[in-house]
């Protein structure tokens, strides 16, 4: 029995674009997100290329069409189990974790309130602290609470529970597995950023001064764990040096044996974020070689003209830190030929993109480069979309969706 | 631009570098982790990462100038932290690889001690001139394999006898005489090569530190460097900072002092032996010259001091060796090579130790029809060992030393011990 309906799994920038293409042509649609939230890495970001327009702008307007279109279905906390049968006739297993928290609820956050115990927030890179009962940040779609049991003990789940007000908070909820019949299958689950830990020889993630891109980003958005102060994260001081490290992680055959496309552009746009609030700041970005693609060599040329901000052709290969948790950059500078140790008292390193099934197996036998992303699957009906399929900004992901809801339409018509 | 430069690149130099290990020198794209991940590089015009744009544009004259190439213990760190697999750290080691081919005259043999192919050739030339000698002998003695009993201070053929190395080649016009001139021929290829190299020297720029008052001379440059750099191995000490690089620092060591102590019990052989002669041309008491022959009388009892000295000597080479070989051995290729100089070296060491130590059993055992042999193999491999040396990588004893004690006197590195 052949059927017309698509899944995308991965509720990303791609993912969305893909599924409301499709929807909007007709076409019933079926979004698996493993976070409790859409949005993917996007919603993260305090503002995007190409036009540096918070991420709340673009997602809300996607969120939006969404709502008002019946076509499209979401499962948020899901994942794809296993993936069988064929194009035109596939059977998905999906299995999905319980939220706690069910639509009567309101985001008044007396949940939240009632919860003590406080952990790591992931959303925030380890920037912030969430409780048990959290929204990961404000425009939150859907806009809905999560209950993470494993937070906290029992009794102050009861408490949680108990302080809603609209009875919203179900504890019981167990995970639950599902078929979805579908016809076709977008695959956008896009990438996750680099872990500091394996930069061995740029402090592992253990410098604390040392940040990557990702935590700069929270650092910086407004509704964020500073709100926006974008401030050292062992004193709270605000850093008069900044350096930026770039290919922390990428264009190395150790690491990632890649380019990640967006990260020099990522560090320029951090330069920005930083004058804004800095102007007397002094920015040094190390660089093997500044890679603006396109339109983008633009900005690079408005955010160099800049007398307080300096570009040293040379890989950062050392990182250590002094009594005041400063930390030193050991650098060569590869035109004048001199090594030298520098103090910064904020360091962002420009870690790249990996994508998110690195190292894992792919139901359906979608074949995968040796760095893990998408190099096929369109002849089994599975269309790769955005960061799966190789490292993306946010407008080019948006144009893969496009793409890839062409052609996952391609492969239900007719049948 | 204002002042144009241009580059004369020498394609064949290139091609000769990639030759003798520098293949993966193209991939480099000059990102300089390798010049700070590097322990031993200074500060200023850091090595190796202009030594790789050099070599990527066929700058020959900067390179085979370059006093950093011995400056460099070959950790391999820059190599393992290269985000492309270029190997710096085997760029380097194929530049001293052309320094060993080119620095020491006649270049013939050079070019024979650069690859596998010529080895049967470098071979041949000992194997022969022992082989000759043993014949020669064999036809003096009325056999191939004699056994012996002392008379005085000589020895005569006997039935029930020993086998006494010293017997079928005697020191005094057989070994002690070739190896003299080799020893010492080798001494003067090495006095015109280390001319050479501190000549190509000449131009580097001197480093004025402030506040030092003066800069040292060659000589007390050169103390500074036997102290540290050669008895204590400093650099390879502080060169790298994994259990494999404090094995090679461990294994170097051992086997360089083995080598010491192998040196020492010659000397002592020696000059006991022609000293004994020389007391007698001068007319010393009988006794005096009894007592400095039997110093020097080989065979040596095993409990004898010196023969003591020489098997400790052995066991500590053979530890060093297996260490040095296992951690070659070990080695991941796709970040760092081994080329045929570092085989070479450590294979005619590996022959001399075993068949030094083979000779000394099969000899206790009165094994003639092996033991003689084994000796035979171990007078080729020793006088493989010194003929060769100044084309040899054990010639870096030499250069190396001759280059950082200059690099001292120049202000490249600094005196006295380096701080970790």
């Amino acid at each position: 029995m052949s059927n017309n309906s698509i899944l995308v799994v991965g509720g990303g920038f791609a993912g969305i674009t893909a599924a409301l293409e499709a929807a909007e042509l007709g076409y019933e649609v079926f979004i698996v997100e493993k976070n409790p939230y859409l949005g993917g890495r996007v919603a993260q970001l305090n503002q995007y290329f190409p036009k540096l327009c918070p991420p709340s702008c673009g997602l809300e307007i996607q969120f939006q069409r969404i709502k008002k279109n019946p076509k499209v279905k979401y499962f948020t906390l899901s994942q794809v189990d296993a993936v069988s049968g064929g194009p035109g006739n596939y059977s998905v297993k999906v299995t999905k974790q319980p939220r706690h928290v069910n639509s009567r609820c309101t985001c008044c956050g007396e949940c939240a309130k009632a919860a003590r115990t406080e952990v790591d927030s992931e959303f925030d890179f380890e920037t912030g602290k969430r409780k048990a009962a959290y929204t990961t940040h404000l425009f939150a779609f859907p806009a809905r609470y999560t209950i993470d049991p494993t937070t906290c003990d029992k009794i102050e789940l009861e408490r949680i529970k108990d302080a809603c007000p609209y009875d919203a908070i179900d504890l019981d909820e167990q995970p639950k597995t599902f078929d979805l019949n579908v016809g076709s299958i977008v695959w956008a689950t896009g990438w996750k950023p680099y872990p500091l830990e394996k930069l061995t020889n740029l402090g592992a993630g253990k410098v604390a001064n040392v940040i990557s891109n990702m935590q700069m980003e929270r650092l910086a958005s407004p509704s964020g764990p500073t709100n926006g102060r974008i401030v050292r994260p062992s004193d709270g001081a605000e850093p008069k040096r900044i350096a930026f490290v770039q290919c922390a992680g990428s264009r190395d055959e150790n690491h990632l044996n890649y380019c990640s496309y967006i990260c020099c552009m990522a560090s320029l746009k951090h330069v920005r974020y930083l004058r804004e609030r800095y102007p007397e700041a002094k920015i040094v970005i190390y660089y093997i070689d500044l890679r603006t693609p396109g339109r983008y060599d633009k900005f690079k040329a408005l955010t160099v003209d800049d007398p307080n901000l300096s570009l040293v052709k040379g890989k950062v290969a050392a990182v250590a830190e002094d009594a005041g948790k400063n930390p030193i950059l050991t650098v060569e500078n590869a035109v004048t030929g001199i090594k030298n140790d520098e103090q910064f008292d904020l360091v962002v390193l420009a870690t790249g993109m990996q994508p998110s099934a690195a190292g894992e197996k792919l139901p359906a036998g979608l074949p995968v480069d040796e760095e893990g992303f998408i190099i096929g699957g369109e002849d089994k009906g599975i269309v790769a979309a955005g960061c799966a399929k190789l490292p993306l900004d946010v407008m080019k992901t948006a144009q893969s969706g496009t793409s890839a809801a062409l052609k996952a339409i391609q492969n239900v018509v007719g049948r | 631009m204002s002042n144009p430069v241009k580059v004369q690149p020498d394609l064949k130099f290139v091609q000769e570098l990639q030759a003798v290990g520098g293949e993966s020198l193209k991939k480099c794209y000059q990102c300089a982790t390798c010049s700070v991940v590097c322990p031993l590089s200074p500060q200023d015009d850091p090595y190796p990462r202009k030594e790789m744009v050099w070599a990527q544009w066929g700058l020959k004259d900067r390179l085979v100038n370059d006093i950093d190439i011995w400056l460099c213990h070959n950790c391999g760190t820059c190599s393992d932290l290269c985000p492309r697999g270029a190997k710096p750290g085997d760029l380097l080691g194929a530049l001293r690889n052309m320094a060993y081919r080119n620095l020491a005259a006649p270049k013939a043999i050079g070019k024979w001690m650069s690859s596998s192919k010529y080895l049967p050739l470098l071979v041949a030339i000992p194997a022969v001139l022992w082989l000759v000698i043993w014949v020669i002998r064999a036809a003096q003695l009325g056999t191939a394999f004699p056994l012996f009993e002392a008379d005085g201070h000589s020895w005569k053929i006997a039935e029930q006898g020993a086998v006494v190395f010293g017997g079928l080649f005697p020191g005094d016009f057989t070994i002690d005489p070739i190896f003299v001139l080799t020893f010492f021929t080798m001494i003067g290829i090495f006095v015109a090569a280390v001319r050479k190299l501190l000549a190509s020297f000449a131009d580097l720029p001197q480093v004025y530190v402030l506040g030092q008052k003066e800069r040292p001379g060659m000589l007390a440059a050169f103390i500074d460097t036997i102290k540290y750099e050669v008895l204590r191995n400093s650099q390879i000490e502080e060169c790298g900072d994994d259990p494999k690089d404090a094995q090679r620092f461990k294994g170097h060591l051992l086997i360089m002092y083995s080598f010491i102590a192998l040196m020492i019990v010659t000397g002592i052989v020696f000059v006991a032996h022609w000293g004994g002669y020389l007391l007698m041309w001068l007319g010393a008491p009988e006794g005096l010259i009894d007592f400095v022959m039997l110093t020097g009388h080989t065979p040596m009892s095993l409990v004898n001091p010196v023969k003591l000295l020489a098997n400790l000597g052995f066991f500590a080479g053979i530890l060093g060796l297996i260490w040095l070989t296992g951690r070659r051995m070990s080695l991941d290729k796709a970040k760092q090579g081994s080329s045929w100089y570092d085989w070479y070296l450590l294979t005619i060491i590996w022959v001399i130790f075993l068949s030094g130590f083979g000779a000394q059993v099969f000899r206790l055992m009165g094994q003639q029809f092996i033991a003689y042999p084994t000796y035979y193999v171990h007078l080729v491999a020793v006088w493989m060992l010194f003929a060769y040396l100044p084309w040899s990588k054990l010639g870096h004893l030499v250069y190396r030393t001759a280059a950082l004690a200059y690099a001292k006197k120049i202000g490249r590195i600094p005196m006295g011990p380096r701080n970790k």
